[in-house]
């Protein structure tokens, strides 16, 4: 299109050309004025100060003549996309995402001749309850539309004319019960217009978990609610909804910790709060699961994963002790010196063989072994339980020795201490225990052996975290030890941290030519974890001349690793994991291990189910090389608990528990919210529309843009002065002419 | 005394790994003063009480070990007991002496002549030397000395002696147990198996509290304050209420 105009004074400025205009006037006023005085020619007077003040204004002001060609060009239109996984969710006949497309092409027939710029958001937007403390979830994986909508001119490089958001509502930012400043565009994006689709099509019928309510922490051995909030949606009709909470476990089927029953009293939603104590320490995985409704559209939402960083208040720990020594003293008194341990001991002090000298047990301080108490009622209380040269036959143990095994698998930890009467000279031997244990247990033979020795460490000894702060103390030196309980060789999946440097392991069926015989070891057995010492004379840690030169430290430093590693203390733990992001099921899932310094050889990681009786564990290994951090990805998972174990080298194995949910948090609230796209338009000045509606969307005015333009002066400069000076003149002869001064 | 050496070689007895974790009262000695005759039978006599009749293992052998021997390091019991005052300690002695404390050794005193009581304010006295930051103070009545293994009413020794015990307590435990009651004296016996020295005011049971005693303290050395863990208090409670009046 071509276009032209007359401007003045191209060349000065604004205040320039208005001076020159003011003083026209002016001079023009004064004229008039003047020229009522005149005795004769009083027209002329003024027609000429009118000629010659008007030559002198655009004698200064040089007029020009501009010609130009402008193009008209589409509007800006901005189309942002919702791309949460939300939107996987049926709209109707087909899902969400599908009508979101659909309305982008839509939209762009609508906008033709626009300048449309695509813009999704919420790619990744979601959950935040599966990673437990390890996960951090940046705020821009949340579901916010104010944040897209800030960094929207940055994004197009320019402030788009029309925004079109497309979604079904249900963003984080701004929330349904936020104000309308929380709903107002920025100052950077004002006098745009805000349009939205909604494409969440009509409401599912769907029983859902709406929210868990937790901060994701809690303390081991100590009751607490969870707040679950769970919808009858869509028209849905649901009286009332059972409601269980199971804690996924290594290797054994879930757990029930809690469960409910919620009516439906006051509407679509209900809350239940579900009462649940965690019995153990460290990162726990527990399933939130309601019953399956009769026409309920939305299965994947009726589970939710949720980890917890679950700490101690104090440690529970049993001590029992078939006998009083030297070695049970000193443990008792390490123990008893640490106000965080809650320490429930049972030491048998009497046999039938001794001879009490008594009347009766009145005269006695003794109690009986509760034994059957002890390890039935109260044994899932306990954080770890250590089991000191104790006959197990004598002292009716072994009917509770499948209980204890049960107890390590579901996550408790065991520490047996040798002695005359452990391991195989306390009948346990072909026991269900010896399946926990790490070392294979020999019922024919001498069941210890009384030489004195100084236990070897092992390659595996030198790199584990759990033997560093006795080793920062001691190096490799250990006191003489008494003698040794006789053990076969150790299982496969055990580390060997002290061995026998004389003695050999018991053959035990098929195993080939035994090794050196295994003094310290230990082993993961499913969710828990099992130390055993074949010896009794860690005592000698305080009580020998080398013990005396560390001033007895020596002694703590070796059972807090102990203790710390048979609980899952993070300070033994040889590597640490962390979730990177978040597992969602359809999704590539990235841990990241930081590596001990000087770490080498290769990292093996076995991802299992948990829950699962007979897991089928995923197996990665890679080599470290000289990195101090290693991400690896472990591919895609189903939704469920898990655990990554990973092992460096030769050194006990370390854990990470995470959790896989389908959809996430994404899913939970199936409803779409037409109502906050009506309020987002309303309050920006635009227009709330639905997919069948989109032609109802205003139009998007043009832009013109000047592509060409040419500046010619009316007349030369010299022209308009000369003549401005000879309309002065003949102004000046005609007042003087008409008898002005 | 054939029981005696019987019960010391039977193996069915299981013990520790080569007995060395087992409760043994050794005498502690200074000032180069030789170990004394007659009461040291009694050290032998408490192993073999403890052995007897506790579940928990014992040495019957003697042993002597000297304030600056690092052999003191060892375990972490020591009986120092005598009739006359002791030497100054020398500063080896000192040290030896704190070293043991602080490891968390336990130290019985035991005065061979309480009506003198010359022994034990020398040992209170080099005692404050070495830990001056501490004082002994009496036990109380319901101190778990009194039913670590029987239910005794006071300390008793060949002599019956004042009814509270003085010790020094650091942290949790009473680590200086000060007698004066001839413990030994109780305990001791000759060749023939017979009791060493009379007790007075006299009578069976007298000694047989006496050794009572002695094993209660032998199972306060090994378990600590065992007795003290709630989970016993209910039982100790009936029994206490059924033994009085």
């Amino acid at each position: 299109m071509k276009t032209w105009l007359i401007e003045l004074g191209e060349d000065l400025p604004a205040w320039a050309i208005a001076l020159a205009c003011v003083l026209f006037v002016v001079a023009l006023g004064a004229t008039m004025l003047q020229a009522r005085r005149a005795t004769r020619y009083r027209a002329w007077v003024i027609l000429s100060g009118l000629a010659a003040y008007l030559l002198l204004t655009l004698a200064v002001l040089r007029p020009a003549m501009v010609r130009g060609r402008s193009v008209s060009v589409g509007a800006k239109v901005a189309l942002l996309v919702d791309r949460s996984r939300r939107l996987d969710l049926p709209g109707g006949a087909r899902t969400r995402a599908e009508l979101a497309e659909q309305a982008v092409a839509e939209l762009r027939r609508h906008y033709q001749g626009a300048r449309i710029s695509r813009v999704d958001f919420g790619a990744g937007a979601g959950e935040s309850t599966t990673g437990g403390k390890n996960q951090s979830v940046p705020d821009a994986a949340r579901l916010d539309l104010m944040t897209t909508l800030a960094d929207l001119p940055s994004t197009l490089g320019e402030r788009p004319n029309t925004i079109v958001v497309v979604s079904d509502g249900r963003w984080e930012r701004p929330a349904a019960q936020g104000t309308d400043q929380d709903f107002e565009l920025l100052e950077a994006l004002r006098g745009s217009v805000l349009n939205t689709v909604s494409v969440g099509g009509e409401p599912i019928a769907d029983a859902t978990i709406l929210s868990v309510h937790t901060s994701g922490t809690a303390v081991a051995h100590q009751p607490f609610s969870l707040r679950v909030e769970v919808g009858c949606l869509g028209g849905l009709r649901c009286d009332t909804m059972g409601i269980v909470a199971r804690e996924l476990r290594q290797g054994v089927a879930p757990a029930v910790l809690a469960h409910a029953e919620v009516r439906f009293a006051d509407g679509p939603t209900a809350y239940a709060d579900l009462e649940m104590t965690l019995e153990r320490a460290g990162t726990r995985v527990v399933e939130i699961a309601i019953d399956t409704e009769k026409g309920d559209r939305i299965l994947e939402n009726n589970t939710r994963i949720v980890v917890f960083d679950v700490s101690r208040d104090r440690i529970r720990l049993l001590h029992v002790a078939g006998r009083p020594t030297y070695d049970v003293r000193e443990l008792r008194r390490w123990l008893k010196n640490d106000a965080s341990v809650d320490l429930v001991s049972f030491f048998i002090l009497r046999t039938d063989a001794d001879d009490t000298k008594t009347q009766n047990d009145a005269e006695l301080a003794l109690i009986p072994f509760p034994v059957d108490e002890l390890f039935t009622e109260h044994l899932p209380s306990f954080d770890a339980i250590v089991i000191e040269d104790i006959d197990a036959k004598r002292y009716r143990l072994d009917a509770h020795l499948e209980n204890i095994a049960r107890y390590v698998e579901q996550g408790g930890g065991l520490l047996l201490v040798g002695g005359p009467s452990a391991f195989a000279g306390g009948a346990y031997a072909g026991t269900p225990l010896e399946r926990v244990l790490p070392v294979h247990l020999v019922a024919s033979g001498r069941p210890f052996d009384t030489v004195e020795f100084v236990p070897r460490v092992t390659d595996a000894g030198r790199g584990a975290a759990l033997l560093e702060p006795l080793r920062r103390l001691v190096g490799d030196e250990l006191p003489s030890m008494p003698g040794s309980n006789s053990f076969g060789p150790a299982r496969p999946d055990a580390v060997v941290l002290w061995e026998h440097p004389d003695r050999r392991a018991l053959p035990y069926r098929a195993s080939g030519t035994p090794g050196p015989m295994p003094v310290l070891a230990v082993s993961e057995v499913r969710d828990g974890r099992v130390v055993v010492l074949g010896l009794d004379g860690t005592y000698r840690l305080v009580w020998s001349s080398l013990g005396s030169s560390t001033a007895g430290r020596a002694y703590g430093a070796l059972w807090e690793g102990l203790l710390g590693w048979v609980m899952r203390d993070p300070r033994f733990e040889s590597l640490r994991g962390e979730l990177l992001g978040e597992c969602i099921s359809d999704r590539p899932t990235t841990l990241r291990w930081s590596l001990p310094a000087g770490a080498s050889g290769n990292l093996k990681i076995q991802v299992s189910r948990l829950g699962d009786p007979k897991p089928v564990p995923r197996r990665i290994e890679v080599p470290v090389g000289k990195k101090s951090v290693l991400e690896l990805s472990v591919g895609t998972l189903e939704p469920g608990g898990y655990s990554a174990r990973a092992q460096i080298g030769t050194a006990p194995l370390s854990r990470l528990d995470f959790g896989c949910e389908k959809k996430g948090r994404a899913w939970a609230d199936s409803r779409p919210d037409p109502a906050r796209l009506r309020r987002l338009a309303r309050i920006n000045g635009g227009t709330a529309v639905g997919l069948e509606s989109i032609s109802k969307l205003p139009a998007a005015a043009a832009t013109q843009v000047h592509v060409t333009r040419h500046v010619t002066s009316l007349l030369a400069n010299w022209i308009w002065s000369l003549a401005a000076a000879l309309a002065l003149g003949a102004h000046w002869i005609l007042r003087r002419l008409s008898g002005l001064s | 005394m054939a029981t005696f050496f019987g019960l010391w070689l039977s193996p069915s007895r299981a013990r520790c790994f080569g007995a060395a974790g087992t409760f043994q009262a050794r005498q502690l000695t200074s000032g180069g003063m030789a170990a004394e005759g007659p009461r040291a039978a009694g050290l032998s006599r408490w192993g073999w009480e403890v052995e007897r009749r506790t579940s928990a293992p014992a040495r019957l052998q003697t042993a002597t070990v000297a304030l600056d021997d690092p052999k003191l390091f060892d375990q972490p019991f020591a009986v120092w007991f005598g009739a006359r005052s002791v030497a100054p300690l020398t500063a080896s002695e000192m040290r030896g002496l704190d070293r043991f404390l602080r490891l968390g050794g336990m130290l019985l005193v035991d005065d061979s002549d309480p009506a003198d009581g010359q022994f034990g304010r020398s040992v209170q006295r080099e005692l404050q030397r070495v830990m001056p930051e501490t004082h002994p103070v009496a036990l109380d009545d319901d101190h778990v000395l009194y039913k670590s293994f029987y239910i005794v009413e006071r300390p008793v020794g060949r002599v019956l002696g004042p009814s509270q015990i003085q010790a020094i307590v650091r942290g949790r435990f009473a680590q200086v147990l000060f007698l004066s009651h001839d413990l030994l004296g109780a305990l001791a016996t000759q060749k023939d198996g017979t009791a060493r020295f009379d007790v007075e005011p006299g009578g069976a049971r007298q000694r047989e509290q006496a050794i009572r005693f002695a094993v209660n303290i032998a199972m306060y050395v090994l378990c600590l304050d065992y007795k003290d863990d709630q989970v016993h208090a209910p039982w100790l409670m009936r029994r206490r209420s059924r033994k009085s009046p």
